[in-house]
C-alpha cells in the first residue's frame, strides 16, 4: 500500500520535473520566464527568454515589466568603490564573454574586449579618494583603445550579457544580485510579428482593425510597420467600398448570385481582391470560401466605420509631403481618398497636384483622385490649369477630360484653341477626345484642318485619334 | 518411363516457347520500336499500334500501360470518341489494367517511375490508376509501396508518395491519417516533412492534436525532443490548410511570445479569414517595443 503511494509520489515528482523544464521562476524578480523556441535565433536572430507570468507587487511588476516581453540582454552595473572592487568587477564582467563597458568620468563609455578568456585587460587602479587609473600596460586591449589615460576616474563597469536561454538568464541574474549590481533588462520586439499582424488585419476586413491601424500609422516610429499599416488601411477601404455588392448577397443570404444583375465594376474589383469568382459562361458570381463568405457578414460594419470621417481626415493629412516623408504611405493615402471621394479632399489634393517638388507619379495620382470626386472638383482643376506649371496643366487637363460635362468641354476646347505649347496641346486633344461628343469632335476636326500638311506630333496624334474613333464606331 | 515423360515435358516447353515468341504481339513490338525511333509524330503512331495490340490481346499488361502512358488528347480533334478515350481518367484505366494483369511489376513502376514523369498528364493518369488500385486492387500492397516511397532516400519519391497519399486520403481519411501520423516518428526529416504536408492537404481535423504537439516541441528543453524548424513550419501551414477547428491552435501559436512560428501562424490565420483571429492579432499590436528596463531588486 505505502509502496504504491511512494510510486505515485515519485511519478508526480518526475512529471513536475519534466513539466518545469522550459520555465524558471525567478525568486529575485518574482516572475516566471520561459525558454524560447529553438529556432528564434536562426529565423529572427533573436535569443533570450520570455516573461511568462509576473507575481503582483514583486520587483518585476514594480519595474513595469510586461508579460510576453522578450529579454535578450541582462545588463549589470558594478559601482566601483575601491581598487579591490574594480578588480573583482573586471574579472566578473570579462569571464562571460571577454567583453565589458568601462565608464570613466567625463568620457564616453569605452568597450574593452579581450581575444580569449583570461587575457589581461591591462589596467591597474589605485584608491585616491576615488578610484583612479594607475597604469595602462602597453599592448593590452586597454592601451589599444587610445582613450584611457592615467589618472582617469573610474565610475562604473557595465557587463552586458547576451541571453541564450534559461541557464544564461539564471546565472546572470543570480550573479548580479549577489554582487549588488544594478540590473537592467534589454528587451527585443519582434517587429516581423507586428508587420504580419498588421497585414493579416488588412486581409481579414474586420471593423475592429481600423482604429488600431490608424494608431500605428500615426504613432509608430518603425517605418516598415507604418508602411504595412498604410497598405492594410488602403485594402480595408477598398473592401468597404464593395459593401453595396456584398449587401446583395447578405440580403438574399446566398453565396452565389446571377452575375449580370450585379454592378460589373464592383464585381471586377471584388474579383481582384480575391473575394469572389465570376463565371461569365454560367453567369454566376460566387463568393470564395472561406474569406468571401465570411466577409459578407462583416461588410456593413466595416463600411460604416470607414465612412465615419476619421479615415478621410487622416488620409488628407498624410498625402502632404511636409507631413509624410514616405512616398509609399502618401500613395496609399491618395488611393484611400480616390476610393472615398470626399469633397473635403479637393483642396489638399489640388495642393499635391500643384506641388512642383512632389514626384510626378504622385501628382498624377492626386489628379486621378480629383477626377473621381467629379463635378465639384472642376473649378479647382481649371484654376490649377490656368495658374500652375506645365505638369499640373497636363494632369488637370486629363482629369477634366475624365470628368467630362459641357462646362469642362468648352473650357478644354477654348484652351486648345489658344495654347501654343505643343505638349499641352497633346494632352488637351486627348482629354477632349475622351469626352468625345459632337462639339468635341468638331473642335478636333478644326484643329486637324489647322495643322494639315504639318509634320508635327499634334497632327500625327490627331490622325490617330480620328482613325481610332472611326474604327470604334464601326 | 521417367525419361520419356521428361522428354515430353521438355518438348512441350519448347513448343510453348516458340508459340509464345511468335505470338509476341507484333503491334506492341512495333509501337515500342516507334517510341525509340526519332520518327515524326512517333508517339501518336505508337499509340495506334498499342491500341491494335490490345485489340489483339486484351490482357496485355505492357500494351495497356504504354497506351495509358503515351495517349494524349492532343492527337485528336476535340469531342471525337478517340479524344474522349484519351482523357486522364481513361489513361488511368489503362494503367490500372496493366496493374490488374501484372500487379507487382506495375505497382512498382507506377509508384517509382510513372509518377516521376515530367508530363503532368502522365502523373495525373498514374494517380488515377493508383486510386483505382486503392479502391479495387490490393490496398495493403499499395500502402506498402507508398510507405516505401515516402521513406525513400530520394526526395522525388517522397514528394510523389505524399501527393498520392494526400489525394487518396481526401476520400478516405480514416485509413490514411493514422498512417501519416505514424510516419511523423520516422527518423528521416524529409519523410516527416512530406507526411505533415499530406496531413495538411487532406485537411482532416483528426490531425490537429499531433500537429499541435509537433509544433510545441520546438521549446522542449532536450534537443532530442525538438522537431526541426522546417517540419514545424510546415505543420503550421498544414493547420492553416485544415482550418476550422485548427483556428484556436493557430491563435495559441500567435499568442506564444517565445515561438518562432508566430509569423507563420498569423499568415495562416490571415488566409483563413476567421473572425476569431482578429482579437489576438490586435493584442499582438499592443506588445511593447524594444526597450531597456532598470530593475530595483530592493536589496
Amino acid at each position: 500500500m505505502s509502496k504504491n503511494i511512494l510510486l505515485v509520489l515519485l511519478y508526480i515528482i518526475v512529471l513536475l520535473a519534466l513539466g518545469c523544464d522550459n520555465v524558471y521562476y525567478d525568486e529575485h524578480l518574482k516572475m516566471e520566464v520561459q525558454q524560447l523556441d529553438s529556432d528564434l535565433e536562426n529565423r529572427w536572430s533573436t535569443t533570450g527568454v520570455v516573461v511568462s507570468s509576473i507575481t503582483p507587487n514583486g520587483p518585476a511588476e514594480k519595474a513595469n515589466l510586461v508579460e510576453g516581453e522578450l529579454i535578450s540582454y541582462v545588463i549589470g552595473e558594478y559601482p566601483i568603490q575601491n581598487a579591490n572592487g574594480f578588480n573583482k568587477a573586471v574579472k566578473k564582467a570579462m569571464e562571460n564573454d571577454n567583453n565589458m563597458l568601462l565608464y570613466l568620468k567625463d568620457k564616453e563609455p569605452i568597450r574593452i574586449a579581450t581575444r580569449k578568456m583570461g587575457d589581461k585587460v591591462g589596467l591597474e587602479v589605485e584608491n585616491v579618494d576615488t578610484v583612479r587609473i594607475k597604469t595602462i600596460m602597453s599592448g593590452t586591449p586597454a592601451a589599444n583603445t587610445g582613450i584611457i589615460q592615467v589618472g582617469d576616474i573610474v565610475e562604473k563597469i557595465v557587463d552586458e550579457r547576451k541571453i541564450q536561454g534559461l541557464d544564461d538568464y539564471k546565472k546572470s541574474v543570480n550573479e548580479f544580485a549577489e554582487l549588488n549590481a544594478t540590473l537592467t533588462f534589454r528587451t527585443t520586439e519582434l517587429i516581423g510579428v507586428k508587420i504580419a499582424a498588421v497585414t493579416a488585419l488588412g486581409n481579414l476586413g474586420d471593423v475592429r482593425a481600423v482604429d488600431a491601424l490608424i494608431d500605428i500609422l500615426k504613432n509608430t516610429r518603425e517605418l516598415a510597420l507604418r508602411k504595412a499599416a498604410a497598405r492594410s488601411i488602403e485594402r480595408l477601404v477598398a473592401l468597404s467600398e464593395l459593401n453595396p455588392l456584398f449587401q446583395q448577397f447578405q440580403e438574399q443570404d446566398l453565396n452565389q448570385l446571377t452575375a449580370n444583375t450585379l454592378d460589373s465594376e464592383q464585381l471586377a474589383s471584388a474579383e481582384i481582391l480575391g473575394l469572389l469568382l465570376v463565371d461569365a459562361k454560367a453567369n454566376t458570381a460566387t463568393l470564395e470560401a472561406p474569406f468571401g463568405i465570411q466577409f459578407r457578414h462583416r461588410s456593413e460594419a466595416l463600411h460604416q466605420k470607414v465612412n465615419e470621417g476619421r479615415l478621410v481626415e487622416l488620409a488628407q493629412q498624410y498625402i502632404q509631403k511636409v507631413y509624410e516623408p514616405e512616398q509609399e504611405i502618401r500613395r496609399a493615402c491618395l488611393s484611400i481618398i480616390a476610393n472615398l471621394k470626399p469633397v473635403s479632399a479637393i483642396d489638399p489634393l489640388v495642393q499635391v497636384l500643384r506641388d512642383e517638388d512632389e514626384i510626378p507619379g504622385i501628382r498624377f495620382q492626386a489628379g486621378l483622385g480629383l477626377s473621381r470626386i467629379g463635378t465639384s472638383a472642376i473649378d479647382a482643376l481649371i484654376a490649377a490649369f490656368n495658374e500652375a506649371d506645365s505638369t499640373a496643366q497636363d494632369i488637370a487637363a486629363s482629369a477634366l477630360g475624365n470628368i467630362g460635362g459641357t462646362q469642362t468641354r468648352d473650357f478644354l476646347i477654348n484652351a486648345l484653341e489658344t495654347t501654343s505649347n505643343p505638349a499641352t496641346q497633346l494632352t488637351l486633344v486627348d482629354a477632349i477626345a475622351k469626352i468625345g461628343d459632337e462639339p468635341s469632335l468638331s473642335a478636333l476636326e478644326r484643329q486637324r484642318l489647322r495643322f494639315q500638311g504639318d509634320n508635327s506630333a499634334i497632327r500625327i496624334f490627331l490622325d490617330e485619334v480620328f482613325s481610332s474613333l472611326t474604327t470604334s464606331s464601326e | 518411363m521417367k525419361r520419356y515423360l521428361i522428354n515430353i515435358f521438355l518438348s512441350l516447353g519448347i513448343v510453348f516457347l516458340i508459340v509464345g515468341c511468335g505470338n509476341q504481339n507484333e503491334h506492341l513490338a512495333k509501337g515500342k520500336e516507334l517510341i525509340k525511333s526519332d520518327k515524326r509524330r512517333k508517339e501518336e503512331r505508337a499509340v495506334r499500334e498499342f491500341k491494335l495490340a490490345i485489340q489483339q490481346e486484351s490482357n496485355n499488361a505492357e500494351a495497356h500501360y504504354l497506351l495509358g502512358f503515351y495517349d494524349s488528347q492532343e492527337f485528336y480533334e476535340a469531342n471525337l470518341p478517340e479524344w474522349n478515350q484519351a482523357s486522364i481518367a481513361q489513361r488511368g484505366q489503362h494503367m490500372f489494367k496493366a496493374y490488374q494483369n501484372k500487379s507487382r511489376e506495375y505497382l512498382e513502376i507506377l509508384v517509382f517511375d510513372t509518377l516521376r514523369d515530367d508530363d503532368v498528364n502522365v502523373q495525373n493518369a498514374a494517380l488515377e490508376a493508383l486510386t483505382l488500385v486503392y479502391q479495387q486492387g490490393d490496398r495493403k500492397q499499395l500502402l506498402n509501396q507508398l510507405e516505401k516511397a515516402i521513406k525513400s532516400k530520394d526526395n522525388r519519391d517522397r514528394h510523389d508518395a505524399h501527393w498520392v497519399m494526400s489525394n487518396i486520403g481526401k476520400s478516405d481519411p480514416t485509413t490514411m491519417v493514422p498512417i501519416l501520423v505514424d510516419l511523423l516518428e520516422h527518423n528521416q526529416m524529409g519523410t516527416r516533412l512530406n507526411a505533415v504536408k499530406a496531413l495538411g492537404e487532406i485537411g482532416s481535423e483528426k490531425a490537429i492534436p499531433v500537429l499541435a504537439a509537433l509544433i510545441e516541441s520546438g521549446s522542449a528543453k532536450r534537443e532530442g525532443d525538438r522537431e526541426v524548424a522546417e517540419v514545424r513550419q510546415m505543420a503550421v501551414a498544414a493547420l492553416g490548410k485544415i482550418g476550422g477547428k485548427a483556428v484556436p491552435e493557430l491563435v495559441k501559436i500567435t499568442q506564444n511570445k517565445g515561438s518562432s512560428l508566430r509569423v507563420d501562424a498569423i499568415r495562416a490565420l490571415s488566409s483563413l479569414g476567421d473572425e476569431k483571429a482578429v482579437q489576438p492579432l490586435l493584442d499582438a499590436l499592443k506588445e511593447k517595443s524594444s526597450r531597456e528596463i532598470v530593475v530595483n531588486l530592493g536589496n
